[in-house]
């Protein structure tokens, strides 16, 4: 991020493979190239690693809707490059503004003390402060500490009302006691300043019990606007919503290629479904099934017998053969479930649709599902620490190990097409430097309107909330959950909610972070909005006290429709060289398999003989020790090792650094 | 000899402008040789140096060159992701290598916090000492003040060519991560008892000794 301009004149001016754009395909493209020695340049016009598939920081994020809201053209005084464009070449102009994101709003519901003039800890503009401040040992913010492992699910047994009506207050116990005391003062100083706010209509019916309410519970914790921007950089708050199938391609992808070393994860620790207004946890393992509470014996006996099934579908054609013309909905009705049991099946397991879906769709995804469970955890699905957004860098890490070369804030003016021959030679950027290269991969949205002119696009619906609670009581406060909310009209979609808690370090601690995600209809609000305020209701002054109201409330809300672009056929782009490649942006699935499989495709493409991403050696097998015999490490090492910060049930996958050890 | 009790593993940056000495600090460091020849590590994350630090203390430092992506600063988050220290290198026959030093320390604090929120403790390398006839490092006082200006915790005069002062300047850098680590682990946890800290094994760490 630091020195964009200085030292462009060192690029080199040759390379076999040029990426542009550094998401989820072009970054695996990137670095299965670099991994089998092609000299590789990856470069993206934006400042930040994975175009819509980053993760930001909230101040990030501000920034980033900033640029949509404003929807400033960017015009960088670029030098011309018509006039290197020799007689017997073309030139194919690239986009110089990103027009993938529309429709973007946002609303703030925690309070918001203007007098507080707080910034992120951390930020850029502060880090001479905090440096030195460094040797003298002061200013440790209490609410800065790392996740401990005192919050991972506790078991906590004690239905007590107080740990579950007030889920967000459950920071873990040791939590210093200062943290106690400034939540404590917050509290006062929003009460004071309530008194002075127009009051809301239930609040004047609250008010008397306020006093009471703050006096006998513990300290609640009230989470203000400014709070979250001082803990701006606890978020990572990813533009696209997705999860690893346990047993995807991604997940092989990561393993196979040893990326898996540079990325952690966490299971996602609930599946859910809402029905006739009720939020209920799914149950989907054995265990599950038969430690549920909601199901009569009857039925879970029904359930069993019904997953069994569906494992091993293929082999009892006669189960589902007369089935095969009608919707799953309707071959479900068939089977021996009660309706709360076919609920669960189609949104919740099979995640399909109720009308669309055929039999042989609906036994697939079920079977799919079943199949990824257990491998990590008790759901299918695995969740990156950080975010979505990491996983692009780790690719990317891998691909400039094996010496790609990496340039963010670097846009491309235009391909460079040889008459003749009809193929790509080059690129010149932005600084007017012709690059040549052999390949190309060129992400979508890079391309101009003069390219995309006969492309349809879709669009994806994303709203990004902060809340103050989980959807669910949980009996700990740790969960990761995934709810499907079908779509309420024949012609809407179902909507995709995933429920993130701190642990996942993609928020604050007494935060959760929802995403929810659907093919657009409408704009992301009208498509999405509706399911919001089923789930949840607005922040508001009023008390926690009614406690009737068990919805979570929204302290922040984003909403913006994303272009859809993973559909586009390569022949629907206007005049591509055979040496242009195109990848999509996030398409709206769940998993990533669509982002491995373009990028899988297009390296086989092009180096039809090479392996795809094989293991590179372990830096560990390169130890030079003092002196070569020493013990193994022993049990009582006590300090936190580099990923000790990390909560204890991290996934690491294939586990190939302590192998090596 | 006596099985050490308490092993450490820290993952160290080592962070400069292109061609100062980075790899070859690192090379020198950990496999005891230097190559004038050499261009960039292919396909090498990071070295493993493991230092007995004291008879009951191993200590394994992870050194994590920048790779391809040093020319324009654009380092991946993977990259700075749970390091515990810094070394930052500049090349003293190059000014302009010492000039982008404190962006580079900048940028390092930007991006990467300990636990608690402090910035990780960064050693300043000035290096190809061996070379002489250099304009910044006459001044010993100045180099003091600019450290102390720009939160390093000490800085070294190196020369990975001829083997001068790196184990010392990786020694400081471990030293004031031991001691920052105690401070963490207090801060963190102060009323809970971990009985496999009991042993008063803390490294007394107030300043750090140049050669």
């Amino acid at each position: 991020m630091t020195f964009p301009v200085k030292m462009a004149d060192s690029l080199p001016s040759e390379f076999d493979v040029i990426v542009i754009g550094t998401g989820l395909p072009e970054s695996i493209f990137a670095a299965a190239c670099s991994r089998s020695g092609q000299r590789v340049l990856h470069v993206d016009s934006r400042s930040y690693y994975g175009g819509n598939w980053a993760s930001f920081s909230f101040s990030g994020l501000l920034s980033w809707i900033k640029e949509y809201q404003e929807n400033t053209d960017v015009v960088v005084e670029s030098s011309t490059w018509q006039e290197q464009i020799l007689e017997n070449e073309e030139a194919i102009a690239l986009s110089r503004k990103n027009k993938t994101i529309q429709n973007v709003e946002v609303f703030c519901y925690a309070s918001q003390n203007l007098h507080e003039d707080i910034e992120e800890t951390g930020a850029l503009q502060k880090s001479h402060a905090s440096v030195t401040s460094a040797n003298s040992a002061e200013a440790v913010e209490p609410n800065c500490l790392p996740p401990e492992p005192n919050c991972l699910p506790r078991e906590d047994e004690s239905l007590s009302p107080l740990s579950c009506e007030v889920p967000a207050e459950q920071i873990p116990g040791s939590d210093t006691e200062i943290a106690l005391e400034v939540n404590d003062a917050e509290v006062t100083r929003k009460r004071e300043k309530r008194s002075e706010d127009k009051t809301s209509e239930e609040e004047t019916t609250k008010n008397t019990s306020i006093a009471e309410d703050t006096t006998e519970q513990p300290k609640k914790n009230r989470i203000t606007y400014s709070q979250i921007i001082k803990e701006g950089r606890k978020f990572n708050i990813d533009l696209v919503s997705k999860l690893l199938y346990s047993r995807g391609l991604l997940i092989d992808l990561l393993i196979k290629s040893n990326v898996s070393r540079y990325a952690e994860f966490k299971n996602i620790t609930r599946i859910l479904s809402f029905r006739e207004g009720i939020v209920e946890q799914v149950p989907c393992s054995r265990a599950d099934v038969f430690n549920n509470k909601q199901l009569t014996v009857v039925e879970k006996r029904m359930l069993m017998k019904f997953l069994t099934f569906c494992m091993e579908y293929e082999e009892h054609p006669e189960e589902y053969k007369a089935y095969e013309n009608v919707t799953f909905s309707e071959f479900l009705k068939t089977q021996k479930l009660t309706p709360n049991l076919q609920y669960f099946v189609l949104h919740s397991i099979a995640m399909t649709s109720e009308t669309t879906s055929s039999t042989i769709d609906g036994l697939k995804a079920t079977k799919n599902f079943l199949h990824c469970l257990g491998r990590y955890g008790n759901t299918p699905f695995l969740f990156p620490l950080y975010g979505q957004g990491e996983l692009p860098q780790c690719f990317c890490r891998m691909c400039a190990v094996f010496g790609g070369i990496y340039c963010l804030r670097h846009s491309i003016q235009c391909l460079v097409v040889d008459k003749e021959s009809g193929k790509c030679k080059a690129i010149i950027d932005q600084f007017g430097q012709r690059i040549n290269s052999k390949h190309f991969l060129v992400e979508d949205s890079y391309f101009s309107e003069n390219t995309c002119s006969h492309v349809q696009y879709r669009q994806i619906s994303r709203a990004v909330l902060i809340t103050d609670r989980s959807v669910l009581k949980p009996n700990s406060d740790q969960q990761i959950s995934i709810l499907t909310v079908p779509g309420e009209e024949p012609e809407t979609f179902s909507v995709r909610v995933i429920e993130l808690c701190s642990s996942t370090m993609t928020c604050m601690k007494g935060t959760y972070l929802v995403h929810l995600t659907c093919t657009s209809f409408k704009t992301a609000r009208e498509d999405l909005e509706p399911v919001v305020q089923k789930l949840f209701i607005p922040y508001t002054e009023m008390e926690i006290e009614s406690e009737e109201v068990e919805k979570p409330r929204i302290l922040w809300a984003l909403y913006f429709n994303m272009r859809d672009s993973s559909e586009v056929g390569r022949n629907c782009y206007n005049d591509l060289p055979p040496n242009v490649y195109v990848c999509s942006g996030p398409d709206c699935g769940l998993g990533n398999d669509n982002a491995v499989k373009q990028a899988e495709t297009i390296f086989q493409q092009i180096f039809p003989s090479e392996d795809f991403c094989p293991p590179p050696p372990n830096p560990e097998d390169i130890v030079l020790d003092e002196d070569s015999s020493h013990p193994e490490a022993s049990e009582s090492s006590v300090m936190p090792k580099p990923n000790s910060e990390t909560p204890k049930e991290t996934t690491s996958l294939g586990n190939l650094e302590e192998s090596s050890e | 000899m006596q099985a050490p009790h308490k092993e450490h593993l820290y993952k160290l940056l080592v962070i400069g402008d292109l061609g100062v000495g980075k790899t070859s600090i690192i090379k020198r460091y950990v496999h005891q040789n230097f190559s004038s020849h050499y261009r960039a590590t292919i396909g090498v994350d990071f070295a493993l140096k493991v230092l007995h630090w004291d008879p009951e203390t191993v200590v394994r430092l992870q050194l994590w060159d920048i790779a391809g992506q040093e020319r324009f600063g654009n380092m991946t988050r993977v990259y700075y992701r749970e390091a515990m220290g810094a070394f930052i290198v500049f090349d003293v026959t190059r000014p302009a290598t010492f000039e982008a030093v404190a962006k580079w320390k900048n940028d390092l604090d930007s991006k990467l916090t300990l636990p608690n929120g402090k910035p990780v403790s960064v050693v300043l390398l000035a290096n190809k000492c061996d070379q002489g006839k250099d304009v910044l490092m006459n001044n010993g006082l100045k180099m003091d003040q600019f450290c102390k200006e720009h939160g390093f915790v000490g800085w070294f005069e190196t020369s990975a060519k001829e083997n001068i002062n790196i184990d010392e300047a990786s020694r400081c850098l471990v030293k004031h991560i031991l001691a920052n680590e105690c401070d963490l682990m207090e801060s963190i946890e102060p009323d809970i008892v971990k009985p496999h800290l009991a042993s008063p094994k803390v490294v007394s760490c107030s300043s750090c000794a140049k050669s």
